[in-house]
């Protein structure tokens, strides 16, 4: 069995601050943003933004705290986070107007307690600072831009709630979802991509034809952000120095120095050592963050970038296990530290608390295709086990040779820590890469997981998994199909908008049920890439991102922003989450109504509409003997395979200007919950409020004969369709990993899921109990972790309705 | 010659996917419905009667303001209405139902009508076919280890079933365990031999006496059988159930490691089952009360001095 180590005590200090965390907010970044946006108020938003970015990383605090072996901040506090008040600050702003959510503590600060996001705090003096800047930027920002005008038929479908950005345009969530390319930047360093624009701008100096006056503005931006980026880095160095000269512990000092002059080194050079490749993904992560509120930024096959720095370092002697350990330890926990101060209400969607640095272990290698574990893979995971650490999500990719030690490690892991690691079939994703979205094999080889599940290539990819940004795909499908059962009126909040897809009731056939449903869902679907395809024409052209596009391959080969397709790989995708929600409504009508009649279409329909009040006999008749999907039942599971099938079908039509792919995807962070709570109650027998179900898992409790089944069920469709990523999560009781052979067990089950092309699989090992127990005496389990879709979280930071949703989940027994 | 007929049934209570805790790998098992032994700490009381019995599922009724179809339909009187109480779902308030155990007949005609599935029979009847069906669904799981359990109650009071599992699994090269009580004629063990991989085979007391008084059959005729399978050539995981003030004591526990040192080579394994009390709900399902109330599991300290001991006799062992 694999044992976890303890960590050192400074690792353990740290790991106890970011787990009591509170993020205090700060306007550094704003006054700084704001200052140089006024003074460049004309020049074209490539240069403007890369400008900012300069002066942001020039007058931010770097600091260095006693504990720390890994530096860097993201705002003027340890933990502290800034604003990001060009995309969209304004729920901050109306919040502070109301002061109803922040209250006076004892220690001077304001504090935001409510559940519904992290813990912040802010200052007096920092609330005015913030305050003042309010009209700067309030007719300034991208988003009003996409509100202030939108196409066609644009309200119309909006006014129907089903949607996920609402009434309005806008997405609040800014570009972002990727693998940046930290290998090129530890292995490259600064000053050559720096001297790589500088000289093509030389080259065409007075001489821009055609397309070189973009490709000047695009190498401008890229000299400054490296410029940036030089700056910033020799600032943490001299703030190490500074922190040396004052140091009176010999050691301490001398390890100070050591990073003062790694740090000045990697400012504009290659990483020399595994060190300095840990702390330049780091400085390059601040890089990225003060250029914009990225929201998930994630880090790709970090043990496949990093082990050749520490092979060399363990060869030459100048490192040993325990010291690398410590790196990786100090390195997650330092990305813990990186929590972006965000609308608390996208929070609740994306993950409360959750920073989205998703890691990707394991794996084979892009050249041989062989397994490439080694000895970082296991370090990560050591990391995670020994800290409990719910954050970043951790991807372990399978693929035939997994070592059997590292099964051993990643169940050990997940035992403890909930829902980590992710295991993701290599067998699967990387032919289906190559078929559905023309990777090269070696590429192929080299996905990572971004976000909650979606994925990517590592550094040569501009995919915006989930759209192209976050929150754009069409909502809850459960208000889908009872907008088509209800002509098109939308029953959960009365409003039309939807085509007049005909009444349940007046539907002869179960196939005039099923294309009533797809003909709305058609409709809806596009609707929702419309939006998207809009949207990013406005976006490329007013947040661009210079600072990922100096890392990502394409380019800086072809002097193109990554945000207006220069990557090499471009995509975009969605994500539709619950829908064994809509298959097993389907399962419903067709059993009660058609089949059996055990009911006429019209009770089934005033049933629903009632929310089952007055029909609760009927209610327990749909779910006692109607086939659900998640129980090996072909009745169900050839409706959630049909389901799944439009939906691919639909993708495979839409594209946009950049991307000639729209990626599909079965998951979701933990919008089965939030769209639920606005889905009038469905023909499978679900309470209006209710969550739907999460991702491609079965419905709550619906499936009753055991994982295996799941798993079978699961299987009923092609998963390799599914480019945007695909979830399946299940949850386990303890007692069925309480020996040595049942953990065995659960890997060869998962090995054979694996075998019979599944995709991915996440467990939660915990039992209902412990979770109620916890509900109850919150202090006694902090470091309890589930996952409740797309991300883990510590299950009390978790809103009710999330931790309920995870309890009424089925628990996988073997008593 | 022996025969049986192709659509042979038998009587089970639950068939259960990937246990892992029934005998090698990922298995199947199958639990049948009857059983000669009343074990005071039997944590599956259903599975003693071979006949049907009324199960109640108590969270799962939705009351009898909304639904109330079983009271109507019992002809014996035996099921009304108890006080209105808070749900524990969403605190609202509910009736449920009691049911008079003095009246109840088991004749179920209220497990018919219950939408909710609070009201169910103990167990179900199922065809050879059927069974096979749902064992072999799950084929490509099973691995090299894995297989089916055959399991229960006691397997071997549904002799006829139980063989014709066995021998339609081993056709079809699926690993069969049979989890038995011991307690069947000797004969039926020989029968079955030649289709069993391995007989999961309890060891609850050595003292006849005290047998009699926690299991309620004398021990002869399981050490008997024990002794039978090891001499055909049988495979025995011998399992321990392992419950304080009954059977958990070093003098009963040596007794044990001298019989299994005896049986040789056909122990492949001692598993010592610590006890647990997870079982109790299932006796309120039935209407019967717990007769262990007074019982706490063994600590660990304890479980591994009797694990120390078995494998001081250089017997295989293990706490399970």
């Amino acid at each position: 069995m694999y044992k976890f180590r303890s960590a050192t005590d400074r690792i353990e200090l740290m790991h106890q601050l970011v787990r009591d965390r509170v993020i205090p907010v700060d306007t550094e970044r704003v006054a700084a943003l704001t200052k140089s946006h006024k003074k460049n108020a004309k020049v074209p938003p490539i240069i403007k933004t890369a400008l900012a970015t300069y002066d942001i990383c020039s007058e931010m605090t770097c600091r260095v705290e006693d504990f720390e072996i890994i530096v860097g901040n993201i705002g003027k506090e340890f933990l502290g986070s800034g604003m990001w008040p060009e995309w969209d600050a304004s729920w901050l702003w109306q919040e502070l107007e109301e002061m109803k959510l922040w209250e006076l503590w004892d220690d001077g600060l304001y504090h935001r307690t409510d559940p519904s996001g992290v813990h912040m705090s802010m200052s007096r003096e920092e609330i005015n600072s913030f305050m003042s800047f309010r009209d700067f930027w309030k007719d300034n920002t991208v988003t009003s831009y996409m509100d202030s005008w939108a196409p066609e038929g644009f309200e119309e479908v909006a006014g129907l709630g089903i949607l996920e950005m609402g009434s309005k345009m806008r997405t609040p969530i800014h570009t972002g979802h990727l693998v940046a390319g930290y290998e090129k930047i530890i292995n490259t360093g600064y000053h050559t991509i720096r001297k790589q624009a500088q000289d093509w701008i030389d080259a065409h100096k007075g001489n821009l034809m055609g397309n070189d006056v973009d490709k000047h503005m695009f190498y401008k931006s890229a000299v400054i952000i490296c410029d940036a980026a030089i700056n910033m880095i020799k600032h943490y160095g001299q703030a190490c120095f500074d922190k040396a000269n004052l140091c009176k512990d010999e050691c301490r000092k001398a390890e100070l120095m050591k990073m003062g002059n790694g740090l000045m080194w990697i400012s504009e050079n290659p990483a020399r050592n595994f060190w300095e490749a840990c702390q330049a993904t780091i400085m390059y992560q601040i890089l990225l963050y003060q250029e914009a509120r990225h929201p998930a930024l994630a880090f790709g096959r970090f043990d496949q970038y990093t082990w050749p720095f520490l092979e060399a370092d363990l060869k030459s002697g100048s490192i040993t296990m325990d010291e690398a350990q410590e790196i990786v330890d100090a390195f997650f926990l330092k990305s813990n530290c990186f929590y972006r101060a965000s609308n608390p209400k996208i929070a609740a969607y994306t993950g409360v608390g959750v920073t989205y640095h998703h890691t990707t272990i394991g794996g084979v290698n892009r050249d041989t295709g062989e397994d490439a574990t080694n000895p970082v893979t296991y370090m990560i995971l050591e990391t995670v086990g020994r800290l409990k650490l719910h954050d970043p999500t951790i991807s372990l990719r399978i693929n035939k040779n997994t070592p059997d030690k590292l099964w051993d490690c990643a169940i050990e892991t997940t035992r403890l820590v909930g829902g980590l690691p992710l295991f993701q079939n290599d067998e699967v994703i990387i032919p289906s890469l190559v078929k559905e979205l023309e990777f090269e094999l070696r590429d192929a080889r080299d996905y990572g997981i971004i976000g909650c599940q979606e994925i990517v290539g590592c550094g040569n990819d501009y995919p915006a998994g989930n759209g192209l940004h976050g929150k754009a795909g069409l909502g809850s499908h459960g208000n889908v199909l009872m907008t088509a059962l209800n002509n098109g009126v939308n029953p959960s909040n009365g409003k039309k908008g939807g085509l007049q897809t005909g009444y349940l009731y007046d539907m002869k056939t179960f196939d005039d049920v099923k294309s009533a449903y797809k003909t709305q869902f058609d409709y809806l679907h596009k609707w929702s890439v419309t939006i998207q395809n809009y949207v990013e024409n406005l976006s490329t052209f007013y947040a661009p991102s210079a600072a990922l596009s100096i890392s990502i391959e394409g380019c800086m080969e072809s002097g193109k922003d990554c945000t207006v397709g220069g990557a090499k790989y471009n995509s975009y995708g969605g994500t539709a989450t619950g829908l064994a929600t809509v298959s097993d409504s389907l399962a419903a009508i067709k059993y009660m109504v058609f089949d059996k009649k055990l009911c006429t279409a019209k009770e089934l329909y005033d049933a629903v509409m009632a929310n089952w009040n007055g029909y609760e006999v009927l209610q327990q008749q749909v779910l006692s003997l109607v086939p659900h999907y998640g129980n090996d039942d072909p009745y169900a599971d050839e409706l959630m395979a049909w389901v799944t099938d439009i939906y691919y079908e639909n993708c495979c039509e839409c594209y946009s200007k950049r991307s000639k792919y729209y990626k599909a995807g079965l998951y979701g962070a933990a919008q089965h919950v939030v769209q639920g709570s606005v889905t009038i109650a469905t023909p499978d027998g679900r309470n209006t409020g209710q969550p739907l179900a999460d991702a491609t898992s079965p419905g709550q409790g619906r499936d009753k004969n055991g994982p295996i089944s799941v798993f079978k069920s699961i299987c009923c469709f092609d998963h390799g369709r599914y480019m945007d990523g695909l979830a399946l999560n299940l949850r386990i009781h303890p007692s069925a990993l309480s020996t040595e052979e049942a953990k065995i067990s659960l890997r060869d089950m998962t090995k054979a899921y694996f075998e019979n092309q599944g995709m991915e699989v996440q467990y939660n090992v915990v039992s209902s109990d412990t979770m109620r127990a916890a509900q109850k005496d919150p202090k006694s389990y902090k470091d309890l972790v589930v996952r409740i879709a797309g991300y883990s979280a510590y299950f009390n930071e978790l809103p009710t309705t999330m931790q309920n949703d995870v309890i009424s989940r089925t628990e996988m027994n073997s008593l | 010659m022996w025969l049986m007929s192709e659509n042979i049934k038998g009587r089970v209570y639950d068939i259960q996917g990937y246990s892992v805790h029934d005998g090698p790998g990922i298995r199947t098992t199958v639990f049948l419905m009857g059983c000669p032994l009343t074990c005071l700490w039997c944590h599956s009381p259903e599975s003693q009667n071979y006949d049907f019995q009324l199960s109640w599922f108590d969270m799962r009724c939705i009351g009898t303001v909304k639904c109330g179809l079983c009271i109507n339909v019992c002809p014996n009187s035996a099921l009304y209405e108890r006080e209105p109480e808070k749900s524990l779902i969403d605190n609202s308030t509910i009736t449920k139902i009691n049911i008079d155990r003095s009246k109840c007949d088991n004749c179920l005609a209220c497990t018919k009508v219950c939408p909710a599935n609070a009201l169910v029979p103990s167990g179900y009847d199922i065809s050879l076919e059927d069974v096979f069906k749902r064992i072999i669904k799950d084929k490509k799981y099973y691995g090299k280890d894995g297989g089916v359990t055959i399991s229960g109650g006691e397997p071997m009071e549904q002799f006829e079933f139980t063989y014709a599992i066995a021998k339609r699994c081993k056709e079809s090269n699926l690993t069969v365990c049979v989890d038995t009580t011991g307690f069947a004629p000797g004969e039926n063990y020989e029968k079955i031999l030649p289709y069993v991989d391995l007989f999961l085979f309890d060891l609850k007391h050595m003292d006849p006496k005290r047998s009699r008084n926690f299991v309620g059959v004398d021990n002869e005729l399981i050490l008997e059988n024990a002794k039978l399978i090891a001499k055909n050539g049988g495979k025995l995981q011998i399992r321990i159930p392992t419950i304080p003030k009954l059977n958990a004591s070093m003098e009963n526990m040596m007794k044990t490691a001298d019989f299994c040192k005896d049986l040789g080579d056909a122990v492949t394994m001692i598993q010592l089952l610590p006890y647990h009390n997870m079982g109790t709900t299932k006796y309120l399902r039935i209407g019967l009360n717990y007769k262990l109330v007074n019982v706490d599991p063994p600590s660990d300290e304890e479980m591994q001095s009797y694990l120390d001991l078995m494998l001081s006799y250089d017997l295989p062992a293990q706490i399970h």
